[in-house]
Parts: C-alpha cells; structure tokens; sequence
C-alpha cells in the first residue's frame, strides 16, 4: 500500500470508530428524551420528578464503553419544571467507581459551571446536529483534558437538551494511536477548528492548531463533526 | 518524665469539644480554599470522618452543622446522600490582614516571580492555541472585572480571567498552577485593607492582553502580563509595609 493508501485507510478506521460512538450517543439522547416525555406525560404529575430516572442510562453507557469517562444529560434552562439549569451526569472517579458530578450552578457564584455557553452545550443547541468539542480543560466540570461528545435531543418534539460523553485525552490515546501509528510520515487527527486532538509523533502536538495549508487532509466520513486526519510525508 | 508544670498542664490539657469542632471547621475549609476538596465533592461518611478525626460523633456534628451555617457544606439525605461541599468558604478580612503581618516583603516578590514565570508561559501558549471562542469568553471575563462591584466579586473576576487564560492555553497544569496561584493572592489583592486596588486600570490591562491573544502576538502578550504582576505585587507590598510597618514609618518621618 502507498502512504496515501494507509492515510485512507487510518481515516476510514478512525471514522468508524467515531461512527460508532455517534450511533451509541444517538441511542443515548433518544433515550433521555423518551423517559423525561414519559415523566412529563405522568398523571397526576409529580413535582420533581421530570428528570428521575436518567441514572441507569448513564451507568449502561459507561459499563458498556469504557473509553469513556463521563456520560449524561444537559438540559436548557427552559426544559426544566423548575425553569433552572440541570446537568444529569455521571462520571468514573479514579478508584472507577460511578458517581453523580456536581456542578455549581449558581449565577455569580465563584465556581459557576455556565455550561449554555460551553460550546458542546451551544454549537448542538444552535445546529441540532451532533458535535465534537475539545480537546480542552474542563474547569470547573469534570476538571480533566477532554473532548466532550453531545447530541441534541427533544421532548415532545422541541429541543430540551444534549447527551454526550466525556473522553479523556488519556483514553482515547490508546485507541487512536495505534490506528495513527500506521501512517507513514507524520499524521494527526485534527477537530473541527483544525486543532490537534492526537499526532502520530512529536511534530503535531495534542491542543496545538494547525494553520492552514499544512499537508495533506482527509475528512472523516462521520457527519458534523469536523474530524480530518492531517498527513505529512 | 518530670511531672508537668502548672503552666504546661495548661498548655496540654485536653482540648475541649467545640475547639476541636473549630478545628475540624477550619482542615476543611482550608482544604477547599487550596483546592484540595472541591465543590460539588462529597465528604466521607459522617462516622468515617469523626473515626479519622478522632472526635466523638456529636463533635463532628458540631462542625458540619457550623459548616452549614456558613453554607461551605450541605447535607443530603436519601440513597445518594450526605455531606457535600456547595460553596467557597468566605475569607474574613482578619484572615487577610494576618496573612500581609506573616508573609514577608521576600515572600511576596516570590510569589510574584512564580506567577510572573506561569503567566508568561501561559500568555504565549494562549496567543499560539486559543480559537475564536476561547477570546470570545476572555473578553467577557474582563469585561466582568469591570462590572463588579464588591471586592469579592472583583477577586472572583480577576481570578476567573488569569484562570481561563490558562484554559485558552490548553494546559490543565498551568491552569492547576494558576488556580493555586489566585487562591494565594486574589483576595489579599482586592480587599481594600490600606487603599484599594483600580478595577479600571486592570480591565484595561486584561482587555489589551485579549486583543494580543486574538491577534496572536506573544511578545507583547508576554510584555503585558509580566507588567500587570508587577502591578499587582507592588500593591501587595505596599499594603504589607503600611499594615506591618505603619509605626515605624511614623519614626522615621
């Protein structure tokens, strides 16, 4: 095979990967969206009880996928009963024990988690697609360099919320290596800002943003993200 | 062993319960101030904390309710319960104020060397790493100093932005070393004990490193922060010297 052909192929390895993940986040949202429409349409309502139930979808997503650090839901301020913020979401700590993350959700306060702005909160509230952020330093939420995957889901039809994962940089360095190890020459998969989540050598270093015009690019064929695989002989 | 005297009798009595409440009170909430307990954490069980303690079960109750009141813990019942820290612990002034009389002129120049060493290094990554986005929240960080109004608040913007700039960065290290940096000094910075700080200048000086971080210029970048520390440690002596030294200065004159 020719560098370009083993390129190929790392792309379409890593693509499917991705794929992958996309499909489980999906089964994820859906299923969040369901349970809180099922809770919503409960007769007669019972207060705060609009987002009981989650927990078991998180811990199945993790037992089931143990790349991933973290997996939830985060809802719009409007979604919820009490018109306030809500994040659902669970996390291994590093004994790998599950546990609910707590987050500070209050305006002003010194530790606010203003998680509306973050941009895997946004970018899929405001597109309605699947989106990849990171990698980047979660401060004051998971508190770990992440990459952070999210999907939009709805209630009864209008958008209330994303579902996601968080991985790890740490994590995901032993899946994506050996697949970039096996480009010839220097190789990276960059997100969608053209920022390096992981190079296959020194030359392109995790978090570093490659300008453009540099090397060959490939795009991973998972719809949204923004993945491309950079090659350099 | 000779038997003790009155005096040490005194000094190694038993300590009495609610001086251990205050001790336990304070481990913790240092811890959090260091960062070394986090919000949103819980704390180990009610009898595995009074175990490690050493304290009797009513004492450790005493602290956590005295925790409570100050709203640094909250308690949860039901199967996913218990103790969990929900805020900052509030820094009184006298804290402040003891901390200028024990930290020495030498003391805070290192300080300043150490965050002057950090910020360069983060301010230079930043203008290399930081996208539009990562600006986008710089500029309404420093905007935020401006628009706060109490000490604390504009403690909490200073120390956000300094924070988030390292985030731009994309190192959690440097962003570990510029949180225990801020936790070290933004308060003693902004709490006005002999004269205040100038939010404005230092909006114009965080809002002048935004725009070298946008334009990605990080000899300038570097140029800014190096001076905006300088800044900010000549404040932190001056307030030493008129705190700790205010009579001798009147000897002198």
């Amino acid at each position: 095979m020719t560098p370009e052909d083993e390129a190929f192929r790392a792309a379409a390895s890593l693509a499917a990967w991705f794929g992958g993940v996309s499909v489980d986040v999906s089964g994820l949202a859906r299923a969040v969206g369901e349970r809180v429409g099922d809770n919503l349409a409960l007769t007669p309502r019972r207060p705060g009880t609009t987002l009981s139930g989650l927990e078991p979808f998180s811990r199945e997503f993790l037992a089931a996928h143990d790349f991933a650090v973290g997996a939830g839901a985060i809802f719009a301020e409007q979604s919820t009963e009490t018109g306030g913020r809500a994040l659902e979401w669970w996390s291994r700590n590093e004994t790998g024990v599950v546990e609910k993350l707590l987050f500070d959700l209050t305006p002003g306060s010194d530790r606010y988690y203003d998680y509306e702005k973050l941009p895997f909160f946004s970018i899929a509230a405001s597109t309605g697609h699947q989106t990849l952020w990171g990698p980047y330093v979660d401060y004051l939420g998971f508190e770990d360099y992440i990459l952070t995957f999210t999907t939009p889901f709805s209630v009864h039809g209008r958008f209330a919320g994303v579902a996601g994962c968080d991985l790890r940089l740490r994590d995901v360095e032993r899946i994506f290596i050996p697949i970039l190890r096996r480009v010839p020459g220097n190789a990276a998969l960059l997100n969608g800002s053209d920022r390096v989540i992981l190079g296959n050598s020194g030359t392109y270093l995790t978090g570093e943003r490659v300008k453009p015009g540099q090397g060959a690019r490939i795009a991973l064929d998972v719809p949204h993200l923004g993945l491309t695989l950079l090659h350099t002989p | 062993m000779a038997s003790p005297t009155p005096f040490q009798s005194q000094i190694y009595q038993s300590l009495p319960e609610t001086e251990r409440a205050d001790a336990i009170v304070n481990r913790i909430s240092n811890a959090i101030s260091l960062g070394l307990l986090r919000v949103g954490e819980r704390l180990p069980t009610e009898i595995a904390l009074s175990d490690m303690f050493g304290v009797a079960g009513a004492t450790l109750r005493e602290a956590l309710a005295a925790l409570r009141d100050q709203g640094v813990v909250e308690t949860r019942r039901g199967r996913n319960g218990g103790s969990f820290i929900v805020r900052q612990p509030p820094t009184p002034t006298d804290a402040i104020h003891a901390w200028f009389l024990s930290t020495s002129v030498a003391e805070i120049r290192d300080i300043g060397d150490e965050h002057a060493a950090i910020s360069a290094a983060t301010v230079r990554l930043a203008c290399e790493r930081a996208e539009p986005h990562d600006v986008d929240r710089l500029q309404e960080l420093a905007t935020g100093l401006a628009l706060a109004s109490t000490p604390a608040a504009q403690a909490r913007a200073d120390s956000r932005f300094h924070i988030e700039l390292a985030v731009a960065a994309q190192s959690p290290r440097l962003a570990n070393a510029e949180v225990r940096l801020q936790g070290e000094t933004v308060r003693q910075l902004w709490t006005p004990l002999a004269g205040a700080l100038d939010a404005e200048p230092a909006t114009a000086e965080h809002l002048r490193l935004v725009r070298a971080v946008s334009q990605a210029r990080p000899d300038e970048a570097q140029k800014l922060i190096l001076a905006h520390i300088r800044r900010n440690i000549h404040h932190l002596i001056e307030t030493k010297l008129t705190l700790g030294y205010a009579e001798s200065t009147q000897e002198h004159e």
